[in-house]
């Protein structure tokens, strides 16, 4: 696969840009699907996978063939979804501890705010409440759970695509593991 | 009101990573045996994780890769050209 995917870079660096189309239609869905669960919104999640996927054209010559082609990819789209999540809501100092309150953040004393009537969330399918809790989570939790749980990749390339050691993705799946259990805890 | 050793929610993080070595795990187990606690608190982890997994897997749509390609600068087809 690596192999395959290495010759594919090769002749797009040469100037076959019909080769990258190979490279889109191999991770296109795996793209789109991390995109989709980080920002919750179909229109902006093909927006930003292919966000990705020009930026990864234009920047394949920084690529380091060594490694693995879909840690560098995931790397710039999970980026790209957490700059537009971070410009939409400007919730990203919120995340920090409140001095003095151990655990407890300005996001889990408003978080309440945003969160829709009961009614609403019983009227809800499984699938989409729990995109809708996904939603919820603070995104750097959200992108460690999405990695985790629905692309079920490896701890060690979490770690790599979000370039945090491995101890701080644990502790982000923990936590977003706990919040979410809370959140869904009337499912 | 008993508690329970701090480093049972620990390996119960861990060994829901899958990442919990055999001896801290058969404690792990041997504490879930006896404590409903973390008995409910497990089960409730585990459900978690089924129901974020059930989130069925979306596929991008069919007109993906043409409009990606379409959106990509076209220079580097022309600095491509073999001279």
């Amino acid at each position: 696969m690596d192999a395959l995917v290495n010759k594919r870079i090769k002749k797009v660096l040469k100037g076959d840009q019909n080769a990258f189309a190979e490279l889109v239609e191999l991770y296109q869905h795996q793209l789109y699907q991390i995109c989709y669960r980080m920002l919750g919104n179909k229109h902006e999640a093909e927006d930003i996978a292919q966000e990705a996927f020009t930026r990864a054209y234009v920047n394949l010559h920084t690529f380091d063939q060594k490694r693995k082609f879909s840690t560098w990819l995931y790397r710039i789209a999970t980026n790209l979804c957490i700059d537009r999540i971070r410009k939409k809501k400007p919730d990203y100092y919120l995340d920090a501890e409140v001095r003095g309150t151990e655990g407890l953040n300005m996001y889990s004393s408003i978080a309440n705010d945003d969160q829709l009537p009961e009614e609403e969330l019983m009227r809800m399918e499984v699938q989409e409440r729990v995109q809708y809790e996904i939603s919820r989570l603070p995104d750097k939790y959200r992108a460690a759970i999405v990695l985790k749980y629905i692309e079920e990749l490896p701890l060690s390339e979490i770690s790599e695509i979000l370039d945090l050691p491995l101890g701080t993705v644990k502790t982000r799946i923990h936590r977003g593991r706990e919040a979410l259990r809370k959140q869904l805890s009337n499912l | 009101m008993k508690t329970c050793p701090e480093n049972i929610i620990h390996f119960m993080d861990d060994y829901l990573d899958g990442d919990l070595n055999p001896s801290d795990e058969a404690v792990l187990k041997a504490h879930l045996e006896s404590c409903i606690e973390c008995r409910r608190l497990y089960h409730e982890q585990t459900k978690t994780i089924a129901l974020v997994q059930s989130a069925s897997h979306i596929q991008a749509p069919s007109d993906f890769v043409a409009k990606t390609m379409q959106r990509l600068p076209k220079e580097r087809q022309r600095i491509g050209v073999p001279r």
